[in-house]
């Protein structure tokens, strides 16, 4: 389809993802044992049949620029078909940082003229969600809108995190005409959550580019350019009625994994038809895994080149993990070639790729008492985050609510042992 | 490395594989939950750096085919590297079906006169092993030989099956028995060869020898410099039901020889339907998972021991899977329970039956020389229906469906056609 491109924002860093997004965007942490964030919105895009994306990308991009690689997992490889990471530039003009999602939308105006498509969907890289767009295209088709902006229902506590739209009632139950926008509003006016899913008309998108971008008073779409363009221009909202789930937190991260290992999984992947790049991390020249003859599983996700001697309980290991014998892994996610050695626990712990638990180590140990000091508002339900490539020496002990640094090694480690809520940087 | 080609020889009918083998042939059979037989001969090829290489195919070359496609999966795209496919072709002047090994090369030593290669590997696309051809071709040019052939010491009761050599203290073969009653010794050929190319263009220039080892070899060796490469690693020949069971169940064992991770063997896992992006492999809270191979795709809510699976298996709550090889998306049904089956892609077990059950017992009724270890083979897409116990040495054909049952008595070495 050529009249609609998308232009997915993954640039952010996102700072209450602690230690794993020290060297990636967001849309690049490792998701549900194989896949990582942006392959959500990147499969949503093929299956509507959607062929262009640029990804505007700005804070580590490395690790997203691997992982897009050709594009060629998500079919998007053809003369009229293409994945651009868009990053940020120097040129006689429009040249800088990207500041803001309308802000990184306006320094790649001549990408979106060189393609001319009719529509532009704006979406961004870190929610985890099935949604047909094409749906989302006939709805603002439909009521004639410029601007459709999907939303999500989130009530109660930590809906104020989000853009909230007051969507007008009426005979459409996909949605209305915006009567509202508060972006992060301090106090709740709807349970509508913005998912930063917008969908432009090219006139209107070219009418706030060259009429309301001022800056560097205008940055987002959300603070700066909704509240004002309610009044102009006929924005819509749409209700998505589907499964979603935000990461932005550890928690919610956690969550949102362990969400995949209930009986009827309301995120489903494989139902969802996600792809990911089989040549990220060698996952397509990875053996099967070997579960030898004194491993235990229960309640599990394990994908492939995993090696499997202890036992492993209510977790997702990514392919490469190495369980040795007598290791006990519960509630904890292992990304890429993580190993816990021998006679080691692991107990509500997020490894990021590379980690070692050495031998009769024990991470996420005790009960939890009290928040992770230096950062309380991150890390409160007890979980343990492991950076990547940190080795944890033999024997030692790492208490909950704790955080340790990517890259550390034994002789960086306190002696005798980490207590709970401390932060190893 | 240009100047040596190597010829996969994949077009054998592997009849003795039977079910297994009826509608792909041999060299493309599943194996090791996500490979297929040639993928291990492939990867060699790709591991040696070998740039040039040519499939020889003949009987139902589809599976194959769409399996190999560019050969972009063992890196054989670019400018200066490839992977063919050679089927039988007419022509003005060669046209025949291949007529056996060597006639297969005699058709197409176009390949490696196009790519200016002075040597050729010839390689069997069946067999299960790791080598580096490398230092086998060293010994070859070291020695100025016409023909290097790779062998093996096998038990002196396996010598009939194999051409053994007797060799001088060089390597130089000086006695050559193809399948011999008497063997005078245990150094068996591996069906790796490689030939001087100018050699070959005078000896298959004829197109009156048709096999290597019945024919090429035992005359080379009469007039020509034919050496034997020594080879002491794991090499399984797959040709049989039980040798395939077997050597998948070696995965499993860690003193085999046989090590999937360490050989680095690639496959294609983006052939159609195949692997694709199939999600992790979930284990549900009454899974009991030991000593088994189980790959990405797979739901396992029973039990599985010794065992390997494919992707997409499905074993439900209280089924048991044991000493089975299970292929790709098979579902077996709750409380079902097999016991030494190999199970073709798509087969379903249904609720409570009871596969390999009893004492061997007799052999297979229609083909006692496939089947008589007590294996159960089930065909591609067959259904076993909910109840029914089938006992050791049982074939089920291909696509076998609930109406086919209707006068089966089960027995041991019980054989099911497709009604």
């Amino acid at each position: 389809m050529k009249q609609i491109i998308a232009m997915i924002l993954a640039g952010g860093r996102v700072d209450e993802l602690s230690v794993l997004t020290l060297y990636r965007p967001k849309a690049a942490v490792p998701f549900g044992g194989l896949y990582r964030v942006i392959d959500f919105p990147l499969s949503n895009l093929m299956h509507a049949g959607i062929e262009n994306a640029g990804i505007l990308s700005q804070y580590r991009s490395v690790s997203l620029i691997n992982h897009i690689g050709s594009g060629t997992a998500w079919d998007m490889v053809g003369s009229q078909r293409g994945i651009s990471i868009l990053p940020p530039m120097q040129g006689t003009r429009r040249s800088d940082w990207y500041k803001g999602t309308a802000d990184a939308v306006y320094q790649n105006m001549e990408y979106i003229e060189s393609l001319d498509p009719e529509y532009v969907l704006i979406l961004s890289g870190d929610h985890i969600y099935q949604m047909d767009y094409l749906r989302l295209l006939r709805f603002h088709q439909r009521v004639e809108a410029d601007v459709t902006i999907a939303f999500v229902r989130v009530p109660g506590k930590g809906s104020e995190r989000f853009g909230q739209g007051v969507i007008e009632e009426g005979s459409d139950r996909e949605g209305g005409r915006l009567l509202r926008y508060v972006e992060k509003p301090s106090q709740s006016i709807s349970p509508w959550a913005s998912m930063t899913i917008y969908l432009f008309n090219r006139p209107a998108l070219d009418f706030i580019m060259d009429e309301k971008m001022t800056p560097p008073s205008t940055e987002h779409f959300g603070r700066d350019i909704f509240p004002v363009l309610l009044e102009e221009k006929k924005v819509f909202g749409y209700r998505f009625e589907g499964s979603w789930a935000y990461t932005r937190t550890i928690d919610e991260y956690w969550e949102a994994n362990m969400a995949l290992l209930s009986e009827q999984p309301h995120i489903d992947p494989a139902a969802w038809g996600v792809r990911t790049n089989l040549d990220n991390e060698r996952i397509r020249d990875r053996a099967p895994t070997i579960f030898h003859p004194d491993a235990h599983v229960r309640r599990s996700l394990i994908h492939s080149g995993c090696t499997i001697h202890g036992s492993v309980d209510n977790s997702i290991l990514f392919p490469g993990c190495r369980i040795e014998t007598g290791a006990v892994v519960e509630n904890s996610i292992l990304m890429y070639n993580t190993r816990v050695g021998e006679g080691a626990k692991v107990n509500g712990v997020i490894a990021d790729v590379e980690a070692v638990a050495g031998a009769h180590s024990h991470v996420g140990w005790g009960e939890s008492r009290g928040p992770n000091i230096e950062y309380p508002d991150l890390l409160r339900s007890g979980l343990t985050v492991v950076g990547r490539n940190t080795r944890i020496p033999p024997r030692y002990r790492i208490g909950r609510n704790s955080i340790i640094y990517p890259n550390k090694f034994e002789n960086d480690f306190p002696e005798e042992q980490l207590d709970h809520g401390r932060t190893l940087k | 490395m240009k100047n040596i080609v190597a010829f996969l020889l994949a077009g054998g009918m592997g009849s003795r594989l039977n079910v297994l083998a009826w509608m792909r042939a041999k060299p493309a059979v599943p194996f090791g939950g996500i490979y297929r037989i040639i993928d291990f001969t492939l990867s060699n090829v790709m591991h040696s750096a070998i740039s040039h290489v040519g499939i020889l195919t003949q009987y139902r070359p589809h599976s194959l085919m769409s399996h190999i496609v560019s050969g972009e999966a063992w890196d054989f795209i670019g400018r200066s590297r490839g992977a063919k496919v050679l089927p039988p072709s007419t022509g003005i002047n060669d046209s025949d079906w291949y007529l056996g090994t060597a006639d297969a090369v005699a058709q197409n030593l176009d390949y490696p006169r196009q790519c200016g290669a002075e040597q050729v590997l010839v390689l069997s696309g069946d067999h299960i092993y790791h080598m580096d051809y490398q230092p086998m071709l060293a010994f070859h040019r070291e020695r100025d030989a016409d023909i290097t052939i790779a062998m093996m010491h096998v038990p002196w009761s396996e010598t009939r099956h194999f051409g053994v050599a007797k060799t001088d203290a060089d390597g130089r073969i000086v006695l050559w028995q193809e399948k011999p009653e008497k063997a005078e010794s245990n150094l068996a050929s591996m069906g790796v060869y490689i030939f001087e190319t100018s050699y070959l263009e005078k000896v298959l220039g004829q197109r009156d020898k048709h096999d290597f080892g019945h024919d090429v070899v035992p005359h080379a060796c009469e007039s020509g410099r034919v050496y034997a490469y020594p080879f002491d690693g794991y090499w399984a020949d797959v040709g049989t039901l039980r040798a395939f069971w077997q050597s998948n169940m070696d995965i499993l064992k860690s003193d085999s020889g046989l090590e999937l991770a360490r050989w680095c063997v690639r496959t294609n896992v983006e052939e159609a339907g195949l692997i694709g992006d199939r999600p992790p492999a979930f284990f549900s809270g009454s899974a009991a998972v030991s000593n088994s191979l189980i790959s990405y795709g797979c739901r396992i809510e029973g039990s599985v021991v010794n065992s390997v699976l494919s992707p997409g298996v499905r074993v439900e709550r209280g089924a048991s899977v044991r000493d089975s090889v299970i292929m790709h998306d098979v579902r077996i049904e709750r409380d079902a329970n097999l016991f030494e089956v190999i199970a073709d892609k798509r087969s379903r077990f249904g609720t409570g039956s009871i596969i390999g059950s009893g004492e061997c017992g007799a052999a297979n009724i229609r083909y006692p020389d496939h089947v008589s270890t007590g294996l159960t083979v089930v065909g591609k897409g067959a259904l076993v229906p909910p109840g029914i116990t089938l006992q050791r040495n049982t074939i089920i054909e291909p696509w076998v469906n609930e109406e086919s049952y209707r006068d089966f008595a089960p027995q041991a070495g019980g054989y099911l056609a497709r009604a």
